[in-house]
């Protein structure tokens, strides 16, 4: 045992010295590759993890259907969302990519050259089967690289009971409405906050791209960036207020994350609003503490509602020998009994006319159906979003602060865009 | 980052029984000068197999890691070419560097101070003789048999504003009308951070005092005690000295270890945006995954640059301590 | 243990301004002293265990009720069922396995590469002795979280990722440090004239070291046992980086699965960290009367 411990660790200072200077080539072909030229045996997979309970259960028995279709082996590897940037930029500073990888961005991954596109793995029944909007978000420079799993769509959350006791009849439609009802709910003291408002770094882009979105504002418009646009200032603006001015919002909400924060506030019943996804509807059907609906956002002047749309995504790896495999693998995720099987596992929503049609009957989604087509996404096709999303991330929370200055906040995030991320 | 915590306790029993041994004559015939009772060579066979292990599985790396802070890498990790010291560069320039470092000071001197005064306390109290010492001694264990990031994401819930049971607790006694929002209020976060820093550190210290505490011989206190010295004198005047080896292992693995503290920085530091509350590690942490530089490169040259600071403090204190043992004679 | 009293011919008694001596029982201080001490020790063992506790309560209520707003200690609904729901699942018994597994052998390796190493620093003078001891320690000044990128390479090119032998390779030359050193100054402390009496006996190099110095070194040792598994048991970013089964990957990267972005199981997590503490607890309880004894030992002149 010792012998062969002192053997291995032997033989990795030889290996070390060989490959320390050489820039890793020959770290370049994966385990699985069979050789010059040869097919792979095996391809590697990695998968974010969105829940305990299904995400591995899922991969492992997709694994097991892909070997039986394919005879080839597929080695998953599920990591937690917190760390899978570390995970894949350790793969790949290695040269030692995985053949597929679940991500939520794949722009930088395709302008450093690295990915099969759809015309290379995806099946023309799979490629017109895909919904519209998500096709243009795995779009970069008119190639499809970012394959999307699955999807979700954002809605305002409302306490029902909480409307009832500060006598508010309905959802919102008005920037002026929502600012009045929360106000409303606020009085209600014990607590009560209007609304639950998640500008902490965990997903601040989120939230402030569904405000943003209702205020006729976009990250880009036109192909260029519109980061510090009048509206987009002005949307900030309005989130201080309800913060700083109306204080109608949860204590800090600049340093509130969603998961451990505005959440479970809304959880216990403290607060009146939020915005939310599928799976906080699950957490809350399963807790059955709260009575809640969902609504469409309020717009600033009444307008048509947007929907904030968040797609991850399968890209894939070029690597030798590899092809016909992710080609196979793909074609067997977006088959309706796999990829519907997955979604529904996790409760989000589709990314195929198909999945739309399968999901229809589904009373609890419609809200959200209704709307994912018209959904708009954040500009992850651009590979400055990679940087500029961890900007927004970092920075914004800063602006709906006391103190805060929304738009010399917004002024450098545009600045940090326009530099090339 | 525990296994610089845990590890700690042993080098105790090197460093304490090192200055009676300079004064044994056994040692003369082995002087520490270089030259040796045996050649080099014969020395393979013991160490060769520990050598090579730490050679193959730490050294490399640490290669590696110079080797990507002169690296230029795109975002997504693939290396592009050599960056020469571009990296170091872009650092040293990088706006948040200050608060970082001050941070870091803070962070570490402060972690390092009450974790060693009241591991002073805690020592003298778990060495004592009384019902329940075994108990007592269980429960200090916890936080270090605990993971650190689970006692981290423990104390987030425990000291949050809307869901903390410290500050339900501290308004239900009257010490508060309103909750203290500790993680999120920039005046409380560094303070809940090192508070939370001593708790985890406070175990793993105590334990090496009271090694050390054990070692000083039960005849020396009885000298004092017959010459009349008061127990704070016996203390001061005798205990302490007699601890300094104790302590200066403490302190010096507390410094490596509270340095490279990583859990509880970054996540009870993790709704906050921006660097406001970082120190180097979550720093370089962040630089690499999580703010706009999104660089492994800098990053990498942060770590280096990490190490090395630990390196120059950990000797500074070195030095200095082994002044003080000379001068005090 | 009549062994270690050779070692340590002090036997370790403290004499604080603690201990009762016969002389000193004139004021009315020293009659209430041992409940003071006790009920100094209570709100200690009280501070360090509290946490702990409420973490247990999180763990015996509903998960959806852990982040609630007011918290109440105690919760309103009592789940018992946390802690069966977590052993029952086959996932969190392969983590605990595979923890055991690594931290187990990584202490054995630690040990048995450890001892020889510094049995011969420590009774042996030789050029570069002091380097040695130097570089061992420096070893522990990289946070393993740089060093990552590095080790993924390394045992990439070995074909070693994915295995328990990366992990326990990996923690054992990251513990190797402070072992070295603990056992050294444990192998000085030992009088050179037992050593000698067991070679003229006819034990010879190997002989003497396993028959006589380690039983004498056996507080060093455990003390060794206790970091090492420690270490190696809350190892987190190397195992997340190296491990790719689910099944082999151990608690600490394993319990993170329980809260996600998506669902949240504040309750089990809770339990499985518990669960996660026992194993050290009872190692600590099993040996912390040698802990003690032995980092005195080596201390003794």
């Amino acid at each position: 045992m010792i012998k062969r411990l002192v053997a291995a660790a032997a033989a990795g200072g030889i290996a070390l010295a060989l490959t320390a200077c050489g820039g890793g080539t020959g770290a370049a072909t994966a385990g699985g590759s069979g050789g010059d030229g040869g097919k792979v045996t095996q391809i590697k997979l990695v998968a974010a993890e969105y829940s305990k309970d299904n995400t591995a259960a899922f991969w492992n028995k997709f694994a097991a259907a892909y070997k039986a279709k394919t005879g080839i082996d597929l080695n998953v590897q599920v990591v937690s969302w917190d760390d899978i940037d570390q995970q894949s930029s350790t793969m790949l500073q290695n040269n030692a990519a995985p053949d597929i990888l679940n991500l939520n961005a794949y722009a930088s991954y395709a302008k450093d050259g690295l990915l099969y596109s759809s015309d290379d793995v995806l099946s023309d029944a799979v490629k017109g089967d895909l919904l519209p909007n998500f096709v243009q978000s795995g779009t970069y420079q008119g190639k499809m690289y970012g394959m999307p799993d699955l999807s979700s769509a954002r809605a305002l959350f409302y306490n029902t009971d909480i409307f009832a006791k500060a006598g508010i009849a309905g959802p919102p439609k008005t920037w002026d409405e929502f600012t009045a009802d929360a106000k409303k709910i606020t009085a209600l003291g014990d607590g009560t906050v209007g609304y639950a408002m998640p500008l902490g770094p965990e997903e601040a882009q989120a939230e402030f791209s569904i405000w943003m979105f209702n205020n006729d504002g976009n990250w880009k418009t036109d192909g260029k960036w519109t980061v510090n646009s009048p509206q987009n200032v002005d949307t900030l603006n309005f989130l201080k207020s309800l913060a700083v001015t109306d204080k109608v919002t949860q204590n800090n909400p600049g340093k509130t994350n969603r998961t451990d924060g505005a959440f479970p506030l809304f959880q216990s019943g403290k607060a009146g609003m939020v915005v939310g996804f599928s799976p906080l509807a699950a957490t809350l059907d399963k807790d059955a503490k709260v009575h809640y609906a969902t609504a469409p956002m309020p717009t600033k002047a009444g307008g048509t509602p947007s929907t904030y749309g968040v797609t991850d995504y399968l890209m894939a790896f070029k690597k030798p020998g590899n092809q016909d495999a992710v080609k196979a693998f793909y074609d067997l995720y977006y088959s309706p009994d796999q990829v519907n099987t997955f979604i529904k596992a996790e409760g989000f929503l589709p990314v195929t006319k198909s999945g739309v049609q399968y999901f229809a009957s589904d009373p609890k989604l419609s809200t959200y159906l209704n709307t994912l087509t018209g959904a708009k996404l954040t500009p992850t096709d651009d590979p400055n979003w990679d940087r500029v999303k961890l900007a927004v991330q970092q920075n914004i929370g800063a602006a709906v602060a006391p103190n805060g200055d929304p738009k010399a906040v917004l002024d450098a995030l545009q600045a940090q865009a326009q530099s090339g991320g | 980052m525990r296994r610089t915590s845990s590890d700690g306790v042993g080098a105790a029993a090197t460093v304490v029984p090192a200055p009676p041994r300079r004064h044994r004559p056994r040692r003369a015939r082995a002087a520490d000068s270089g030259r040796g009772d045996v050649r080099s060579l014969t020395a393979l066979p013991w160490l060769g197999p520990a050598l090579v292990l730490i050679a193959a599985v730490v050294v490399y790396p640490a290669i590696e890691l110079v080797r990507a802070s002169m690296s230029d890498y795109s975002i997504t990790g693939l290396r592009k070419g050599s960056a020469g010291l571009a990296n170091y560069a872009k650092v040293l320039a990088h706006p948040d560097l200050g608060t970082v470092l001050v941070n870091t000071v803070v962070w570490v001197l402060a972690v390092l101070v009450l974790s060693l005064v009241i591991s002073l306390g805690l020592a003298q109290l778990l060495g004592k003789e009384f019902f329940g010492r075994k108990l007592v001694r269980w429960a200090v264990i916890i936080p270090w048999a605990a993971s650190l990031v689970i006692t981290a994401r423990l104390f987030t819930l425990l000291l949050d504003y809307n869901y903390g049971i410290v500050n339900r607790f501290l308004i239900a006694v009257g010490l508060r009308d309103t909750p203290i929002d500790f993680l999120g209020d920039d005046r409380w976060t560094m303070p809940s951070m090192i508070a939370v820093g001593v708790f985890v550190t406070v175990p793993f210290t105590s334990y090496v005092l009271l090694a050390g505490l054990k070692a000083i011989p039960a005849d020396v206190h009885e000298a004092a005690r017959v010459d009349g010295a008061s127990p704070w004198q016996a203390y001061t005047r005798i205990t302490l000295p007699l601890l300094r080896p104790a302590l200066l292992v403490a302190t010096v693995l507390n410094i490596i270890y509270v340095f490279n503290s990583f859990p509880i920085v970054y996540t009870l530091n993790d709704r906050n945006p921006g660097f406001a509350h970082d120190t180097t590690i979550t720093f370089m942490y962040k630089l690499a995954f999580k703010s706009a530089d999104k660089s492994v490169g800098m990053s990498a040259a942060a770590g280096v640059a990490n190490v090395l600071l630990i390196l120059v403090v950990v000797l500074a204190y070195l030095r200095v301590s082994r002044w003080r043992e000379a001068t005090d004679g | 243990m009549s062994t270690s009293a050779v070692v340590a011919p002090g036997s370790s008694r403290t004499s604080g301004p603690g201990d009762p001596p016969a002389t000193a029982r004139r004021t009315g201080y020293r009659a209430v002293r041992p409940y003071l001490l006790s009920f100094a020790g209570l709100v200690v063992a009280a501070l360090f265990a509290l946490p702990y506790l409420v973490m247990l309560l999180d763990a015996l209520r509903p998960g959806g009720d852990v982040l609630t707003t007011p918290p109440t200690l105690f919760p309103r609904t009592w789940q018992w069922g946390t802690f069966g729901t977590i052993l029952a699942d086959q996932r969190f018994r392969d983590w605990l396995v595979s923890s055991l597994i690594v931290a187990g052998t990584s202490t054995v390796v630690v040990l048995v590469l450890a001892v020889p190493a510094a049995y011969f620093t420590a009774r042996h003078r030789f050029r570069g002795r002091t380097i040695f001891l130097l570089v061992v320690l420096m070893t522990q000044m990289f946070s393993p979280t740089a060093l990552v990128v590095g080790l993924y390479r390394e045992f990439f090119e070995l074909n070693l990722v994915n295995t328990y032998m990366a992990l326990i390779l990996t923690n054992a030359a990251f513990n190797l440090a402070f072992a070295i050193w603990i056992l050294q100054g444990f192998f000085s402390s030992i009088p050179r004239e037992i050593e000698e009496a067991a070679q003229l006996d006819g034990c010879g190099r190997f002989g003497t070291l396993w028959r006589v110095m380690l039983p004498l070194t056996l507080p060093g040792l455990v003390t060794t046992v206790t970091f090492t598994f420690i270490a190696a048991w809350n190892e987190y970013v190397v195992a997340l980086t190296l491990i790719q089964d689910d099944a082999r990957k151990p608690l600490t990267v394993g319990i993170s699965s329980y809260v996600t972005g998506y669902q949240q199981n504040w309750d089990q997590l809770f339990a499985a960290s518990l669960v996660a503490i026992v194993p050290v607890v009872i190692l600590f309880a099993a040996i912390e009367k040698h802990l003690v004894g032995g980092l005195t030992a080596g201390a003794v002149k």
